[in-house]
């Protein structure tokens, strides 16, 4: 079982994900993957071997207004095979999350149009880099527009009408509200697109009222023969939210919503999630929370300590938990800037 | 590419920066001229990746350029190519196949206070950012390292002390510099950050280090970033004192 985090390393926050310049200033894939290449170092001394990739890292690459930015995949053919090359060394998992404006079942033709763009230059990249097929690329089915079934048929139509790159990389997640694992995995038997578990959004939406053990049997079972599923798990953020607001004299608090992700994970949560999960396929786990790889390395170190028998079954294997402190782990060895790169 | 104005020196922040050796006139009129520089890939440090390079030029620069950070320019690309490819004119050099990303740039702008290294020394690469580039008197102020470290250095500064950081202690070994080394009267002390207390095999490995530097007349201090933060003037100054004593081999402070 591998363990990944999401786009931003907080233990080394002086690293960037990809080329964040304005298009004024000339972004380019190139600098991206320059960035990812030393996110990459990081990742081989951490001993991380599952990472969610920028979606980002093509700037501009699909932006209807420049289109100085659309050759840029074609002019880094030779680093993408390289950045590749460094991924298979390492034995690195990458997938790609597009932005929430991919919504390929949209009723807009301009929109579908583009989320179709969108995805075909994401699946491009993975393709560039000459990774194999546990590289996916991951959406949600999109809108309801008032018309759930409706919705439904749209995705499936929009799947067949994206190039085969597309369909070959692409999977399905369960959201919070929309659409549930039921959703998905009736798209799924309509396409064979392989179902991401999100626990999370199963405890918020699951309408049908599955039990997480048959749900989640149920999305890794969707995956083709010879490619490890992955799922993706996070715990509720369940701090109170304090905001001060301008002109008001004491601070309000708002009210909670538990799709709002907590820093860490839950290692209980965990650890009875994976027993649950006992006799099903293996899986990879890409952790959705706040503190990201500092998030990663405390729950290894959790799992060495509450639940050894899980701890084994990590890849890489995790050499003990030293218990040392997080914060002190990213001021001393993240040079310093933590305080400045905590999420908001 | 970013427009690279005095303005954008003194404002652009945490934009990251590399800085890079220039070894040769050839290596900085190409920077220059026709807008690239090279990093092999083989040997590539673990950070390559920035919005701007600066060059730092040896001594094979005129007195009144060299051992100083004095150009900069804004990075638009990275490229891997070989030596043949980049250097084509040498073809039967002998690392002509090997691998290099050629970083590509804009034009090079110098900074409006050169940034010299007081002893003249080696480097390698520097990651670093557009905001310390623009307000480091000396090089030692351009490393970003962890906050028990820059304070470690803001208390050495203060104390006027003399003083490298990133320093490597040995030629052949210049992937393990001291963090912090002082130049006192009676010796000349290394400092080595740690992150942790260290295990007993690290105990062992420094002092292995400890007698090797000896050896060199190094006196070595080991120290973690917890220590150091609690109280990095008194640090300093226990530094300090200890470079001035002769003869004195001291661990752990």
């Amino acid at each position: 079982m591998r363990l990944g985090f999401v786009v931003k390393p907080l233990v080394r926050p002086e690293l960037r994900s990809h080329d964040g310049r304005r298009w004024q200033n000339r972004p380019h894939l190139s600098v991206s993957l320059a960035f990812l290449r030393d996110v990459f170092e990081y990742l081989s001394s951490a001993g991380i071997t599952m990472y969610r990739l920028s979606s980002e890292l093509a700037p501009y690459g699909t932006h209807p207004d420049l289109p100085q930015f659309h050759d840029q995949l074609a002019q880094s053919l030779p680093e993408l095979a390289e950045i590749g090359r460094l991924a298979r060394q390492m034995s690195l998992r990458l997938s790609i999350h597009p932005a929430q404006h991919v919504v390929l079942n949209a009723p807009e033709f301009v929109l579908a149009a583009r989320s179709r763009a969108d995805l075909t230059q994401q699946a491009a990249l993975l393709d560039a880099m000459g990774l194999g097929p546990e590289a996916v690329v991951v959406i949600h089915l999109g809108g309801v527009y008032g018309d759930r079934d409706a919705a439904r048929q749209r995705f499936v139509e929009g799947y067949y009408a994206l190039p085969e790159i597309v369909r070959r990389r692409l999977v399905l997640e369960n959201d919070d509200g929309r659409f549930g694992v039921a959703d998905a995995l009736w798209v799924q038997a309509c396409t064979r697109v392989p179902v991401v578990f999100d626990n999370l959004h199963h405890r918020l939406n699951n309408p049908n009222g599955l039990p997480v053990r048959e749900a989640l049997s149920a999305c890794l079972a969707s995956w083709p023969a010879g490619v490890r599923p992955k799922i993706h798990f996070s715990t509720p953020r369940t701090e109170w939210l304090v905001e001060q607001r301008a002109g008001e004299n004491g601070p309000w608090v708002r009210r909670t919503r538990w799709t709002y992700h907590a820093d860490y994970v839950n290692p209980f949560e965990f650890i009875d999630f994976m027993h649950g999960a006992e006799g099903l396929p293996d899986f990879d786990v890409m952790l959705e929370v706040r503190a990201k790889d500092l998030a990663l390395r405390q729950l290894e170190r959790d799992l060495a300590r509450y639940a050894p028998e899980l701890a084994a079954r990590l890849e890489p294997a995790v050499p003990g938990a030293p218990g040392d402190c997080d914060v002190e782990e990213a001021e001393s060895s993240g040079e310093g800037h933590l305080r400045a790169e905590i999420p908001s | 590419m970013m427009e690279l104005d005095n303005e954008t020196l003194d404002t652009g922040g945490e934009a990251p920066v590399l800085v890079v050796v220039v070894n040769s006139q050839e290596d900085l009129a190409r920077a220059r001229d026709q807008g690239w520089y090279r990093i092999p890939v083989g040997r590539a440090p673990p950070r390559i990746a920035a919005e701007f390079l600066a060059f730092y030029l040896t001594g094979a620069f005129p007195e009144q350029d060299r051992w100083a950070v004095k150009w900069v320019a804004p990075v638009s690309g990275y490229r891997v190519m070989t030596r043949l490819e980049l250097l084509p004119h040498e073809a039967d050099h002998p690392r002509a196949g090997e691998r290099y990303y050629r970083v590509s740039l804009g034009p090079l702008r110098a900074l409006k206070c050169p940034i010299p290294s007081r002893r003249l020394r080696r480097i390698t690469f520097i990651s670093t950012t557009l905001a310390r580039l623009a307000e480091a008197e000396e090089i030692n102020d351009l490393w970003l390292k962890s906050t028990a470290q820059e304070r470690l250095w803001a208390a050495l500064k203060q104390a006027d002390a003399d003083a490298e950081r990133q320093y490597p202690l040995r030629e052949d070994l210049p992937q393990h510099p001291a963090d912090f080394a002082l130049f006192g009267d009676g010796a000349r002390v290394a400092v080595f950050v740690s992150d942790e207390p260290a295990s007993p095999e690290g105990l062992r490995e420094s002092q292995a280090v400890d007698y090797l530097l000896a050896s060199e007349l190094w006196t070595a201090v080991w120290v973690t970033c917890a220590e150091l933060a609690a109280d990095p003037q008194g640090w300093a100054a226990k530094l300090v004192e200890l470079a001035g004593s002769p003869d004195l081999h001291q661990r752990n402070g």
